[in-house]
């Protein structure tokens, strides 16, 4: 996950395709229209024609295959359990149920390798109370800072022998390690209150409002969109739904 | 344990929706019980997120599996519960937008995720007079995480029991009930209860380390109970 985090950040920011010149606000609700097309479409043929319409969305936005590969497959590994549990010979529901999550799997990697996340929170901060918005600034700011502190510490431990250890030694080990971590972690926290307390905080963390400029890249988005849904109300009744 | 991987559209409407009203709930109570705190808690709030995220990504080895923590019941009693589930929500956002759990089942996670948290403060508070922080930390992951285990279990079944065309089929019933009898119980629950002992031990580590070098950072019996 650690990669993962790096590269979809590295990607959202330095990415060159029409989809990274996209609005926030326009790709945020065509993912919202995949998701509730995905959980109401009854076809499993539409679904697997809205599966390659995202593919090709991360295709085109320069998605590495190594996301797009996990993206499409970590929800598989539940998906068969449900499955499994309500198989009764029906196929076809067995095939929805196994592409509904991909489709908006991908379609997540696909808004967070093409949005930089100060333009991604800014919307949904203003949906949610004012502590968690700010909140979801800060911890978004501090998992890089904190991620490499926890390589760097992951790598010492290894390389001191903690992991040579038995189990129960091991993770209280691991344990008194995190220890560094938080301590580190709430200093910072009292310098960035300082900081922002110095550059006159009013109380409220608002984000930029770049996720409303929109651009000519988003009529993309608007292609995008109402190719999935005609795609979807043409497959609407096919493959046995 | 305490983190639903179950990605969008396999659960039935009512069960995640159910679980978005709940935790829009919780949300409203949470910014209501901090309203009061400053900034400097938010950051804190927001390093300790940080820090729950950053730790999902290490895998520990055991044998030939790797476990990924989740850390709740620690944050849990290094925060006040309020701010606890805020940060719990967070986490759970950021993990569905990496497609870690799908944006229907957020509402869920973070109630699962939530409660691991929310509870483990009061019980770290009930017992570290007797036994002291390294102890009663552990004793505060596993009794919260244990209860998420049950909160979770009760959102698995509700969703089997409310998938139209599944809740009146007995023979469904029977089948899950005979594999949980047997794969369960000799898989699931030594699984479950070594996830809680890993969580417990880290949490205990965390705890020995904390009470000897930064012992203000734990929260003492005489703190009261402020949900803020």
């Amino acid at each position: 996950m650690i990669n993962a985090f790096t590269q979809i950040d590295h990607l959202a920011s330095a990415g060159t395709s029409p989809w990274h010149r996209a609005s926030a606000i326009a790709k945020l609700l065509l993912v919202l229209l995949h998701l509730v097309l995905a959980l109401v479409v009854p076809s499993w043929v539409a679904l697997a024609a809205l599966f390659l319409t995202a593919l090709v969305l991360c295709v085109t936005a320069r998605v590495p295959r190594r996301l797009m590969l996990a993206a499409a497959t970590t929800p598989l590994l539940f998906s068969i359990i449900f499955v499994a549990a309500h198989y009764h010979g029906d196929v076809v529901e067995a095939a929805r149920l196994l592409m509904r999550p991909m489709v908006v799997s991908l379609s997540a990697v696909w808004l967070v390798s093409t949005t930089p996340y100060p333009d991604l929170f800014a919307p949904l901060s203003r949906l949610l109370p004012q502590r968690v918005g700010d909140s979801l600034f800060l911890t978004y700011r501090a998992v890089f800072v904190l991620l490499e502190r926890v390589e760097r510490l992951w790598k010492a431990l290894r390389l001191r022998g903690a992991m040579a250890r038995p189990v129960r030694e091991r993770v209280a080990v691991v344990g008194e390690a995190l220890g560094t971590v938080v301590i580190s972690g709430f200093d910072r926290s009292v310098r960035l209150y300082q900081v922002m307390h110095l550059r006159g905080h009013s109380g409220r963390i608002c984000g930029c409002r770049h996720y409303l400029d929109l651009t000519r890249s988003d009529r993309w988005v608007l292609v995008a969109a109402l190719w999935s849904t005609a795609l979807c109300a043409v497959l609407w009744r096919a493959g046995g739904a | 344990m305490s983190h639903l991987h179950v990605p969008d559209g396999v659960l039935p409407p009512i069960v995640w929706i159910l679980g978005l009203v709940l935790a829009g709930l919780m949300l409203v109570w949470s910014a209501f019980a901090s309203r009061r705190s400053g900034p400097q808690v938010v950051a804190y709030q927001s390093a300790l997120g940080g820090i729950m995220l950053a730790v999902m990504a290490l895998p520990i080895p055991i044998t030939a599996f790797d476990y990924c923590m989740t850390l709740a019941g620690p944050v849990g009693v290094l925060l006040p519960p309020a701010a606890a589930f805020q940060v719990s929500f967070v986490v759970t956002l950021m993990l569905a937008l990496l497609g870690q759990g799908g944006f229907t089942v957020v509402g869920l996670n973070a109630l699962v995720l939530g409660l691991s948290a929310v509870a483990a403060r009061p019980l770290y508070r009930a017992t570290v007079a007797h036994w002291g922080p390294a102890p009663s930390m552990a004793f505060a992951t596993a009794v919260s995480q244990l209860a998420a285990s049950a909160l979770w279990a009760v959102f698995l079944v509700l969703s089997i029991r409310l998938t139209p065309g599944v809740a009146s089929e007995h023979e469904v019933e029977h089948t899950l009930l005979m594999v949980w009898r047997t794969a369960g119980v000799a898989v699931v629950v030594p699984m479950l209860l070594l996830a809680v002992a890993i969580e417990a031990l880290l949490g205990f580590g965390l705890a020995r380390f904390l009470a000897r070098v930064r012992p203000a950072l734990l929260p003492s019996v005489g703190d009261g109970d402020k949900a803020a």
